[in-house]
């Protein structure tokens, strides 16, 4: 059907590396390639919040998306693998087959609540109908029905409260390994698959995990995986979910806080769990929560995809990123500057510029929107008048700052758009300088230092989202009317 | 002022095609124009609304007058670049608003007084400010204030002192706006009141017809308010009897399907509603063989798009049932499912109006009628029934097994 194949540039096991996913469609001459380091877009219920469908052709970073599978449990079967035709996934959520790549796993990795543990044989998702076991053989019926480009092997990741026992770490290791040995089962359609690199906290379980995918199997185990001599052999690459790790990390008696020193950690955590394996395959990371921790991961170990959660989420609450890297002009003196604007603040009610000053060339359908080169007709008197030029005047903080205020959803499509352009941009910017051979780890210091890292205009956005989603978003009339009939 | 030609009329009923130009380009009439109350269709871009092939969209001035401001839009240049939509735009006068959303509006005759909803100071719109505000927001087509009141007010005082104050308040509109000398762009529209009392609408018409040659165009006002249909379109009718053929006729708030057709029938030309998108956030998907509830079980696994004849950008894409009853209700996704019904609602009315201009153009707008009340409804509302038999349509013909049924008879799902 398709083919992903990654490759890298040689080099060491870890540090900064370039490269390019590839996706090759057996029935289509047409070839998609991501290059990397580069970002995959999240979706919620299967699709990319705030954008409809006519959209994603306009929204040029969208080539990776990843789709939790969980909300589909809901129905049985869950109707994704009802869908008729060959790319049913693709299909049933709106995706093109020739513009983008769909990855898909069980869980929302972005999603830190408490969930029941998992057992032996079952892994415990969340739907808005409740909690739903899936076993490893039900992910890989519903895997082999919806035929999505990469699949994530069911992890047994414990969302119960921190911290886990050794005895939970070494559960969560076995189940892991066996569970991805269920989904490498002989067929005559090999899978593309990711492994969540399991083991915690725990540097030596990290190991541990690792060290098992390398280890040669025989006898029944071998013809369970068959062509592969190990569970290495079967893997794309790798996936690592900060969310789970985050919460672990916070339970530890022996936390650190301070982001650098995180980031010392994680890439420690990581690097036990990279260093048994093949070095030449995918590393991809779930909820990085800023560039900053992009840029440390990048340098570090030598991570080939992120997802974009918080740009879409920035967006969600009406913030328009606003950075760049390599940084071009640094701050002269005084406060780090902010990574974006948040569009809520009076001082932009006025403000008739475009969203971005670092990025004045943003090609997004915020910044550079283009006129339709057609309309549909309704009677033989339409005739669509294109305006003269094509590119229009792009959208203003102005008339954001208006939209938000209003509780308008046009808002978010348009930041969604331009956020995904700013994220996409800074990946370019990454293996610009990559390529060029300039000195990587002394631009992530300059960055690391010029821009803040601890987002605080996100947090500020989004209390002002809120403050306008109950005055004017849904439920208000029966908040009004409580208040209304509250005693004085 | 505004281009208007009358390209051909329906041979049975007053139907009529006409091409409407004006400082944005040519709108195509009989049409509806879907509401941008805050200078957005909810949820879509001017490129997506330019896309579906609508020419002309509506803003309220009320809204826009409290946000952005018309400081804002001023220094914008105007709500078309503020907005970025380059086609036609339409501004209410912001009366309706200021009668169905603030508390204490007092109508005066200088004006409506009112508690701003930010400082909560008094503040007077007068016929005069009106007008001003709707030059700074520059729409194509603008509207007189008038004294609105409830369609079904009890007392015939207040509806014809209401009716004549809109008549004097018309002249210090168009005394105001001819002062401007805004004419060349901006077009400014009467809006005949009087109720659902023939003989107050009667005397309206006649004087508001008196003042044609200052005056674009003319609305039908103060209906939509809960009154019967069988008032409605009667109303309708005796409006559209005695407005003059060569100016367009905009019926004001009138959406559903069935109302549409009747009233082009009945020799309407333009039309605006809030419910095509509205509805459309609940989930509701408007076809030509009635409206689909989406959020309804028996959509969970149906692969159809909404309508596999319709040219939306969310049916040609093959967005299924399935897919939007799974995205339309849940909160982090419903965006994506109201903007997937958005579209296809707003192209659906776009639609059954192009129809009618095709029908009319061809000479079978009655069997376009019939047509689509055969798809659409299981049993006629009877108002339809006796509006298109005004017109020398019979829906229901003799022999006809057709159940009628009495009241609105709207479809819902």
């Amino acid at each position: 059907m398709s083919t992903v194949t990654f490759s890298v540039g040689a080099g060491a096991r870890f540090g900064p590396r370039t490269g390019s996913v590839t996706l090759q469609r057996h029935a289509s001459p047409t070839t998609l390639t991501i290059p990397t380091p580069g970002l995959m877009v999240a979706t919620s219920r299967g699709v990319v919040p705030h954008l409809s469908r006519d959209q994603h052709k306009r929204t040029h970073p969208l080539r990776w998306v990843h789709v939790p599978f969980e909300t589909f449990l809901e129905n049985s079967p869950p109707t994704p693998t009802l869908q008729p035709g060959a790319l049913p996934l693709h299909t049933f959520l709106g995706f093109s087959p020739d513009s983008h790549l769909v990855s898909l796993t069980l869980r929302d990795p972005a999603d830190p609540r408490d969930v029941p543990a998992n057992g032996n044989a079952y892994v415990t998702a969340m739907t808005a109908r409740g909690v739903k076991k899936v076993t490893p053989d039900q992910w890989r019926t519903y895997v082999r029905a919806c035929a999505p480009d990469v699949v994530v092997a069911l992890p047994d990741v414990p969302y119960t409260p921190p911290p886990f026992s050794q005895k939970r770490t070494t559960k969560s290791i076995d189940r892991t390994a066996a569970w991805l040995a269920n989904l490498l089962a002989p067929a005559s359609e090999p899978l593309s698959i990711l492994v969540h690199m399991a083991g915690g906290i725990s540097v030596a379980a990290r190991r541990a995990f690792a060290e098992s995918l390398t280890e040669t199997l025989h006898g029944k185990e071998a013809d369970a995986v068959r062509p592969h001599t190990c569970l290495d052999h079967g893997v794309a690459g790798y996936i690592f979910d900060l969310v789970p790790l985050r919460r672990a990390m916070d339970a530890s008696p022996d936390a650190v806080h301070a982001p650098a020193a995180r980031a010392d950690e994680t890439a420690e955590l990581f690097k036990a769990s990279l260093t048994p394996v093949a070095p030449a395959k995918l590393r991809v990371v779930n909820s990085a929560a800023s560039p900053h921790e992009i840029l440390r991961l990048v340098r570090t170990v030598g991570v080939d995809v992120f997802d974009a959660k918080w740009a879409q989420d920035a967006a969600h609450v009406g913030v328009a990123l606003d950075f760049v890297f390599p940084i071009q002009n640094s701050r002269t003196a005084g406060k780090q500057r902010d990574l974006g604007h948040n569009l809520y603040r009076a001082q932009y009610a006025h403000d008739l510029s475009r969203f971005a000053d670092s990025n004045p060339g943003c090609p997004c359908g915020a910044c550079a929107p283009v006129a339709p080169a057609a309309a549909i007709s309704h009677s033989v008197l339409d005739a669509y008048a294109p305006p003269a030029a094509a590119l229009l005047p792009p959208y203003t903080r102005a008339y954001l700052h208006h939209l938000l205020h209003t509780h308008e959803m046009t808002a978010h499509a348009l930041l969604v758009m331009h956020n995904l352009a700013v994220v996409d941009a800074f990946f370019a910017g990454v293996r610009g300088v990559l390529h060029r051979g300039e000195d990587f780890g002394a631009e992530v210091d300059r960055f690391v230092g010029e821009y803040d890292e601890a987002l605080a205009v996100v947090d500020e956005a989004r209390a002002m989202w809120k403050d306008v989603d109950v005055a004017r978003g849904k439920g208000r009339m029966a908040r009004e009317r409580i208040e209304a009939d509250a005693p004085e | 002022m505004a281009q208007f030609e009358l390209l051909a009329r329906c041979h049975t009923t007053r139907a009529r095609v006409s091409k409407l130009t004006l400082a944005h380009g040519v709108t195509m009439l009989p049409t509806f124009m879907p509401v941008a109350t805050q200078a957005a269709i909810k949820g879509l871009t001017p490129q997506q609304v330019d896309a579906l092939g609508v020419t002309l969209i509506l803003n309220n001035t009320y809204h826009l007058g409290l946000r952005p401001g018309i400081k804002v839009l001023s220094e914008a240049g105007g709500a078309h670049k503020f907005q970025g939509w380059n086609k036609n735009l339409l501004t209410d006068s912001g009366g309706f608003q200021l009668v169905s959303l603030s508390k204490f509006t007092t109508i005066t005759e200088e004006g409506a007084l009112f508690e701003s909803p930010f400082t909560g100071e008094p503040t007077m719109l007068t016929p005069e400010e009106s007008i001003s505000i709707q030059h700074a927001i520059g729409g194509d087509i603008i509207m007189q204030l008038d004294d609105v009141v409830a369609s079904l007010t009890p007392d015939r005082k207040r509806v014809e002192e209401a009716m004549e104050r809109s008549v004097r308040w018309l002249d210090r509109c168009i005394a105001h706006h001819t002062l401007s000398g805004r004419q060349d762009t901006q077009n400014l529209f009467a809006i005949v009141q009087g109720g659902l009392d023939f003989e107050l609408r009667d005397r309206c018409l006649t004087q508001m017809v008196e003042r044609k040659n200052s005056v674009a165009g003319f609305a039908i006002g103060g209906l939509s308010g809960g009154e019967e249909k069988d008032i409605f379109w009667q109303i309708v009718r005796q409006c559209t009897e005695k407005l003059p053929e060569d100016r367009p006729r905009y019926c004001m708030g009138i959406g559903f399907a069935e109302d549409l057709l009747v009233s082009v029938a009945l020799g309407v030309d333009m039309a605006d509603c809030v419910f095509p998108t509205r509805t459309a956030r609940f989930g509701v998907a408007l076809t030509h063989q009635g409206p689909l509830n989406l959020r309804l079980a028996k959509y969970a696994k149906d692969f159809q798009p909404i309508d596999a004849t319709c040219p939306c950008p969310t049916c040609t894409e093959g967005t299924s049932r399935a897919m939007l009853h799974h995205v339309i209700t849940r909160e982090t996704a419903a965006a994506h499912g109201k903007l997937s019904v958005t579209l296809h609602n707003i192209a659906f009315q776009a639609r059954i109006m192009g129809g009618a201009r095709d029908a009319i153009l061809n000479g079978t707008f009655p069997d376009y009628l019939r047509t689509f009340f055969a798809n659409y409804f299981d049993a006629y509302p009877e108002w339809c029934v006796n509006a298109l038999r005004s017109v020398g349509v019979d829906l229901v013909g003799e022999g006809s097994n057709v159940k009628v049924v009495p009241g609105s008879g709207a479809k819902w799902e």
